[in-house]
């Protein structure tokens, strides 16, 4: 095979890795806008938390002297999860739910300023240097030439697809086959016959903000340890990337989310692999502007139609 | 608007008012400045309008001028606070991604301020320290440069990035105020002809052939790459050392800026490997230094990196870990490693503080090279700054002296190597 394919299949694989994780962060953005029709901006904060809360479990554990690979990466994930959540179910409480049934614009100011609150808030809990976080999955395969160019995959690039596709399949199952799912469902199609019909919304509107949390802090854990080093700082752009996935893909879509994710990654790795890496954001954004300007509706999203 | 155009006028009777404020103007930050010169010195115009005026006066004059009656009370008392001291504005980042150089520069410029008063002040006044926050952003930095002139200083150490420094010495050099930078190394700093600016650390155009002819001689490389951050420092001296690399023939085959913030470069690297590059300079600071030097040994590129003093920083050695050893730097001289700083070194350290990073000494000699002008009895800032061009300074440094633009003559860069723990030796 060719330097040139090589090269290529490098690119898209580091495409689909960040992707994965846009993809993952999408999915709060995208459930939280199908149920009640808002942007929920200070999501890509619950990520940034996530981060944290999983350093410093790990911190924790690496402090009375746990160090079996298996029990530090379930309890980063699980405690992350479950802190994150914690967050999400708040911040829904404290800062939307006062403000539901009023002009939509109103909880999106609430959610800027929650965004600006929790990064914030972080920044000066924690200060606000870039923390080493412990990796701890090392290593990976070369496939290729030993000269020349070869392709390389981290052991945490195939951990990432994997964990990102389980989460994946969970959601869709959740969705499709549980009470819960389905009474997400009914309150997406509408939200006030669904109340009629004896559906807690409130409930299904705190479930929805305590998944997306959970994703985000999927993320959070991932690309924590991905990267190995988090500030207080990640949330905001990891935020607006991943808004841009959910509105690509179609805002409202959960696989429209995964779909605008993963073409997000490749186009950001493509672009940076054979133009220019000063042109990654300007295609980001781009893509954005392009789809809100000509398909409104994203790739896989239902045209809105105006409940009477 | 209205109220600030009629106090402007108000000031006009006295005398000493009007040769000092600039015409009235629109422009905000230049009507809360003349705000405050008029609380502190018109008292007696203030006055004057109360008493006199209440005749012709229309609404708006009513409300301005007892708004310069509650700001007059205010002035007094920060005038009353000046008398016994030197305030010393010390401005840099306190938080934001590069808080670590604010730190050092803090350290450096607080250690001389009390081992100057120690010694006794400047002919019996003491010097007074204040630190603001910029964050190393150019907004928070005109934000910042505007209260050091609300508060009355005359001297400001700082700020600390270019980008940051830049904007706010514009400010600065407007209001009669004299800056010493101790870090920012940007040329076009001192290009612009200014009087009251000074550096007590090289520029990026030393720094930049330190390093390409560091490169040129000792490593020798067959392909380079020059990757930066697109921000005033970090493109600036990467643009001059592809330059200086250029102009010896070693073909520098990319040139590619990245966004400040940025986690991701496996593109990047992935792309770097495909050029085949062995050697790559970074312009910028250390966090996506740290992550390209992670990510390129994850991703097995092997090409020799080399960087400026804005990645010297033990930071670097905890985000990169073992891809850190044997970083190439240029870095100011180790000031605290000279037998005669020790005196220095141990006060710092009895503080709990840590006397290694290269601000600590270019800040400290800023005080110092204040301090020793003021005891010379020039206290106001624009003979001091004449003060400072004319007379050679003694500090930790060694003997400093500037050129017309502002700028230390001789100032030389030396090429490190950087280790894991974060310490690093010199080449």
């Amino acid at each position: 095979m060719s330097e040139q394919f090589y090269y290529f299949l490098q690119q898209i694989l580091n495409g689909v890795t960040i992707g994965s994780t846009y993809a993952l962060i999408a999915i709060g953005y995208t459930m939280v806008y199908g149920i009640i029709g808002m942007i929920n901006f200070a999501h890509g904060e619950v990520y940034m938390l996530g981060s944290y809360a999983a350093f410093f479990v790990l911190a924790g554990l690496a402090m009375v002297g746990i160090d079996s690979l298996p029990l530090l990466l379930i309890a980063a994930f699980s405690l992350s999860i479950i802190i994150t959540s914690a967050y999400g179910w708040s911040i829904e409480r404290v800062a939307y739910r006062p403000l539901r049934g009023g002009n939509r614009l109103i909880p999106l100011i609430s959610a800027i300023g929650m965004s600006i609150f929790l990064q914030n808030f972080v920044r000066l809990a924690q200060g606000s240097r870039d923390i080493a976080m412990p990796s701890l999955i090392t290593g990976g395969w070369t496939i290729g030439p030993a000269d020349g160019f070869n392709i390389t995959l981290s052991y945490m690039q195939v951990v990432i697809f994997v964990v990102t596709f389980l989460s994946m399949t969970a959601l869709t199952l959740f969705i499709s086959k549980s009470r819960m799912g389905r009474a997400c469902r009914a309150c997406a199609e509408d939200i006030g016959m669904a109340n009629l019909l004896g559906i807690n919304t409130n409930k299904v509107i705190s479930i929805t903000f305590v998944i997306g949390a959970a994703l985000a802090a999927v993320a959070g854990v991932l690309l924590g340890m991905y990267y190995g080093v988090i500030n207080p700082y990640l949330g905001f752009m990891a935020g607006l990337k991943a808004f841009t996935a959910a509105v690509l893909g179609g805002i409202g879509s959960i696989p429209g989310a995964v779909l605008g994710g993963l073409l997000l990654g490749i186009a950001e790795a493509i672009t940076a692999g054979y133009f220019s890496t000063e042109y990654k954001d300007v295609v980001s954004f781009g893509l954005l502007c392009f789809v809100l300007l000509f398909m409104p509706t994203g790739i896989l999203g239902k045209p809105e139609v105006e409940k009477v | 608007m209205f109220i600030y155009h009629e106090l402007c006028q108000d000031c006009e009777p006295d005398p000493s008012q009007t040769s000092r404020n600039p015409p009235c103007s629109s422009n905000i930050l230049s009507v809360t400045r003349k705000l405050t010169q008029f609380a502190k010195g018109g008292f007696t115009s203030a006055l004057y309008s109360q008493e006199h005026g209440e005749g012709e006066m229309n609404k708006w004059t009513k409300t301005a001028a007892s708004v310069a009656a509650a700001m007059t009370l205010f002035g007094a008392s920060t005038l009353a606070q000046a008398a016994d001291t030197i305030k010393i504005a010390m401005a840099g980042p306190v938080t934001g991604p590069v808080a670590q150089y604010g730190d050092m520069q803090f350290t450096g410029g607080n250690a001389a301020i009390e081992m100057i008063n120690a010694a006794g002040g400047i002919n019996g006044k003491q010097l007074e320290g204040v630190i603001y926050d910029d964050a190393c952003d150019p907004k928070q930095a005109v934000a910042v440069a505007n209260k050091i002139v609300n508060d009355g200083a005359q001297f400001v150490l700082g700020h600390l990035c270019s980008s940051a420094t830049q904007p706010a010495s514009d400010i600065y050099e407007d209001e009669g105020i004299l800056m010493i930078t101790a870090a920012s190394t940007s040329p076009d700093i001192t290009a612009r002809g200014y009087e009251l600016i000074f550096r007590t650390i090289g520029l990026d155009s030393d720094q930049g052939p330190t390093a390409s002819n560091y490169i040129i001689d000792h490593v020798k490389p067959k392909k380079v790459a020059v990757i930066h951050d697109k921000q005033q420092y970090g493109e600036g001296i990467a643009s001059s050392v592809k330059a200086g690399l250029e102009a010896a023939k070693i073909p520098v085959v990319a040139f590619e800026g990245v966004t400040a913030g940025d986690k991701d470069f496996s593109a990047l690297i992935a792309k770097l490997k495909k050029l085949n590059v062995d050697f790559v300079y970074y312009g910028g600071y250390h966090p996506e230094l740290g992550l390209l030097l992670r990510q390129s040994k994850e991703k097995g590129l092997t090409a020799q990196f080399m960087g400026p003093e804005g990645v010297g920083n033990k930071d670097i050695s905890a985000i990169a870990g073992e891809a850190s050893e044997g970083l190439l730097v240029t870095l100011p001289k180790k000031y605290d490693l000279l037998p005669e700083n020790k005196a220095v070194v141990d006060h710092i350290v009895a503080k709990g503080g840590d006397a290694t990073g290269p601000f600590v000494w270019t800040g400290y000699a800023a005080v110092q090279a204040i301090s020793q002008g003021l005891k010379a009895g020039k206290t106001d800032p624009m003979d001091l700054a004449e003060y400072l061009r004319a007379t050679p300074t003694n500090t930790v440094m060694g003997e400093l002296a500037w050129d017309k633009k502002g700028d230390l003559k001789g100032f030389e860069f030396g090429v490190f190597t950087w280790h894991k723990d974060g310490t690093s030796s010199q080449n």
